[in-house]
C-alpha cells in the first residue's frame, strides 16, 4: 500500500527525499559530536573534520566520565529528577483537582496568579532565590534545589492538569460521591486513574526539563559534589576545553539519558507539549 | 446538581460537600502544598527582587541603603551594556519570530503528509529540542571551532572558504552565531505546535476546496493558513517569551562577550548581581525584563481565557 502511494505521487517522493536530506543535516551536529568523541587526539589533527577515525578511541568515554566527575553528577541529577518530578506532579495535581472539582474561594484568581508564573523568566528571581535558600541554610542541599524546582514547575503543570481534569465528566465524581467517596477518594480513585496519559506526558516533559535545568542549579549548587550534569559539563568546558575528543565524549554522555527517555516515551512527549498550548 | 432525595448516602458523610462549608474545608489541604511552595519559592523571590531594586547594595555586606529609583535611572542613563542587552534581546525576539517559526511550519506541513517513516523524521527533527541548552552551547562552540569545527570545514568543502570566520570571536557576528544554535533548538517546539494546529484544520473544508478545483497551494492559502491563526498567536507569544529567557546558551558560549557584544537582559541581570556585586542594578534589570514579559503575557492569557469560554 505504502509503496503504491509513494509510486503514484512523484511530489511525495521528492518530499520524502528532501526530508531525508534535511533530517540528516539537522542531526549532523549530534553525529559530529559522536564522531569526534571516537577519535584519538592525533587522529583529530590528522583526519580532519569529517574523516573517520583510524582507530576507535573508546577510552575517551571513561576518561571524560572521570574528569567531568559524572559518577557523582549523574547520581545527583538522577536523585533530583526522580524526587522532583513525581513530587511536583503530585503537588500540582492536588491543586488542579481542588481548582476544578472543589469549591475554592477566589479559585479563578488563584489559577490566574499560578499560571502567570509559567511565562516568567526564572532569571528574574535567581539572585533573590539564592538569598532565600542561603537564609534557610539549604544551599548545596537536595531540598534547597527541589523546592524552587517544584515552585517553578507548578504553574505549567497546574495549567495543563486543570485543562485535562476539566475534560473528565463530572458525573463520575458524583457517582463516586454517592458511593460515599471522600474528596481524597475521588482524587485517588477517579481522577488520577483517568488522568494517567496526561500525567505520563507531564512526567516525560518534566524529567527532560529538570535534567537540563542550568540557571537555578548554577546559583544553588555551588559545591562540586552537589553539581548536576549540566554544571559538570559547563565546568569541563572551562577546565579541559582544549581536550576536544574527551569534551565531545562528555557532551555525548550527558545527553544520552534524555535521548533514551525521549525515544522510549516520544508518544507521551508530543501529547504533553501540544495539549496545553493548542486546544483542540 | 439534582440527586434523588429518597436515596440516603451510604455513610454519615453529608451528602454534598461541594458548595457547603465542608466543601470549603476539604479544598484547602489539596491547594495548600502547591500554593505555599509556589508563593514562597517563586513569588516571594520576585517581590524580594522588586524591593531590593530600590536599594544600593553589593549583595553580601550589611551595608545597604534605600536609593529609590536611582538604580533604574542608572541603568537607563549610565549603562551602555544595558542598552546593548535590550537591543540584542530585541534582535533575538525579531529573528526568533522569523526563522525557527518558518522552518518549524515547513517541517510541520511536510510531516503532516502521509509519509513512510514519518515518526522517525519527527523524532529526528525534534531531537535538538530535548538537549540541555548548556550542552547545545558546548556542542555549537565545538561546531564553531575555527580549526576543527564543522562549520568552517563545511564552508571550505563547499568552496566557500571566503566565508570562514571566527564565529564566536567576532563581535559583529557572535550574536548571530549563537542565534543559529538557538534556532536549531527552538524549531522543534514550533514544529510540534504547528503539527497540532494542522490536526485542527477541518478536513471537510479542505476536501470541499479540492472538489472546487483548488490546487495544493490554493488550499493551503485559503483553508489551512486561516485555520492556523490561533496557532500563530500561540507560537508568536511562546517565541517571544523563550527569546527573553535566553540565558544558558549565551552563558555557555560567550558569557556575553566578546566586549559585551552578545549580552542579553537575563544574563546581564545575573552578571550585575553575582559577578559585579551590583545587586540593586541587577534587580532593576530583572524588573525591566519582568515588566516586558508581563506586557506580553497578560493580554495573551486574557485572549486564551476568552477562547476557553467560547
Amino acid at each position: 500500500m505504502r509503496a503504491r502511494i509513494a509510486n503514484s505521487d512523484p511530489v511525495k517522493v521528492v518530499l520524502w527525499i528532501t526530508l531525508l536530506v534535511v533530517a540528516v543535516i539537522w542531526i549532523a551536529p549530534v553525529l559530529f559530536i559522536f564522531l569526534t568523541a571516537l577519535k584519538t587526539r592525533p587522529d583529530l589533527i590528522a583526519t580532519g573534520t569529517f574523516g573517520l577515525p583510524t582507530e576507535i578511541a573508546w577510552e575517551n568515554f571513561p576518561k571524560a566520565w572521570d574528569k567531568a566527575n559524572l559518577s557523582t553528577t549523574m547520581v545527583n541529577s538522577l536523585i533530583i529528577s526522580f524526587l522532583k518530578v513525581p513530587l511536583g506532579i503530585f503537588v500540582s495535581s492536588l491543586a488542579a483537582f481542588a481548582l476544578t472539582r472543589l469549591r475554592v474561594p477566589l479559585g479563578r484568581v488563584f489559577l490566574a496568579v499560578i499560571i502567570m508564573g509559567a511565562m516568567i523568566p526564572v532569571q528574574v528571581a535567581l539572585a533573590p532565590l539564592f538569598r532565600l535558600i542561603l537564609g534557610l541554610g539549604l544551599l548545596n542541599q537536595y531540598v534547597g534545589i527541589l523546592l524552587p524546582y517544584i515552585a517553578f514547575g507548578v504553574p505549567f503543570q497546574v495549567f495543563l492538569l486543570t485543562a485535562f481534569f476539566k475534560s473528565i465528566p463530572r458525573e463520575l465524581d458524583e457517582a463516586a460521591r454517592i458511593d460515599g467517596a471522600s474528596a481524597w477518594g475521588i482524587y485517588r480513585r477517579v481522577i488520577i486513574p483517568l488522568a494517567l496519559p496526561a500525567l505520563a506526558a507531564l512526567f516525560v516533559l518534566d524529567f527532560v526539563a529538570t535534567w537540563n535545568e542550568f540557571g537555578i542549579a548554577l546559583v544553588i549548587l555551588q559545591r562540586q559534589d552537589m553539581w548536576t550534569v549540566p554544571l559538570s559539563l559547563q565546568a569541563f568546558t572551562g577546565q579541559f576545553g582544549n581536550n576536544y575528543t574527551q569534551l565531545n565524549a562528555a557532551i555525548f554522555m550527558s545527553i544520552i539519558p534524555v535521548i533514551i527517555v525521549y525515544l522510549l516515551l516520544q508518544r507521551y512527549f508530543v501529547a504533553g507539549l501540544t495539549s496545553g498550548a493548542v486546544k483542540g | 446538581m439534582t440527586r434523588p432525595a429518597t436515596i440516603p448516602p451510604p455513610t454519615s458523610r453529608p451528602p454534598t460537600w461541594r458548595g457547603t462549608t465542608l466543601g470549603r474545608l476539604t479544598s484547602w489541604p489539596f491547594l495548600v502544598p502547591a500554593v505555599v511552595i509556589y508563593a514562597l519559592f517563586a513569588l516571594y523571590p520576585m517581590i524580594d527582587g522588586l524591593w531590593l531594586s530600590f536599594f544600593d547594595w553589593d549583595g553580601v555586606s550589611a551595608d545597604r541603603h534605600w536609593v529609590g529609583l536611582e538604580n533604574y535611572i542608572q541603568i537607563f542613563t549610565q549603562d551602555p551594556v544595558f542598552w546593548r542587552a535590550v537591543e540584542n534581546s530585541l534582535i533575538w525576539v525579531g529573528l526568533s519570530l522569523i526563522i525557527p517559526t518558518t522552518v518549524g511550519l515547513a517541517f510541520a506541513v511536510a510531516l503532516d503528509q502521509k509519509l513512510r517513516g514519518r515518526n522517525a523524521f519527527r523524532a529526528a527533527l525534534y531531537l535538538p529540542a530535548i538537549i540541555a541548552a548548556i550542552a547545545v552551547a558546548t556542542m555549537w562552540t565545538w561546531m564553531y571551532n575555527p580549526i576543527f569545527g564543522m562549520v568552517n570545514a563545511t564552508l571550505e568543502a563547499l568552496g566557500l572558504a571566503w566565508l570562514i570566520q571566527d564565529w564566536l570571536g567576532n563581535p559583529d557576528i557572535a550574536l548571530y552565531s549563537i542565534f543559529v544554535a538557538y534556532a536549531w533548538q527552538a524549531t522543534g517546539a514550533a514544529m510540534v505546535l504547528f503539527l497540532a494546529g494542522l490536526q485542527n484544520v477541518p478536513v471537510e473544508l479542505k476536501e470541499a476546496a479540492r472538489v472546487d478545483g483548488a490546487n495544493h497551494r490554493q488550499v493551503f492559502r485559503a483553508v489551512t493558513f486561516p485555520s492556523l491563526m490561533p496557532t500563530f498567536i500561540v507560537v508568536t507569544v511562546l517565541s517571544i517569551i523563550s527569546s527573553l529567557k535566553v540565558f544558558d546558551l549565551v552563558y555557555g558560549m560567550t558569557l556575553g562577550g566578546p566586549a559585551q557584544s552578545t549580552q542579553v537582559l537575563a544574563l546581564w541581570s545575573y552578571t550585575q548581581s553575582f559577578q559585579l556585586h551590583n545587586y540593586g542594578n541587577g534587580m532593576a534589570v530583572a524588573m525591566v525584563l519582568l515588566v516586558i514579559t508581563l506586557v506580553i503575557v497578560i493580554p495573551y492569557y486574557a485572549w486564551m481565557g476568552r477562547r476557553d469560554e467560547v
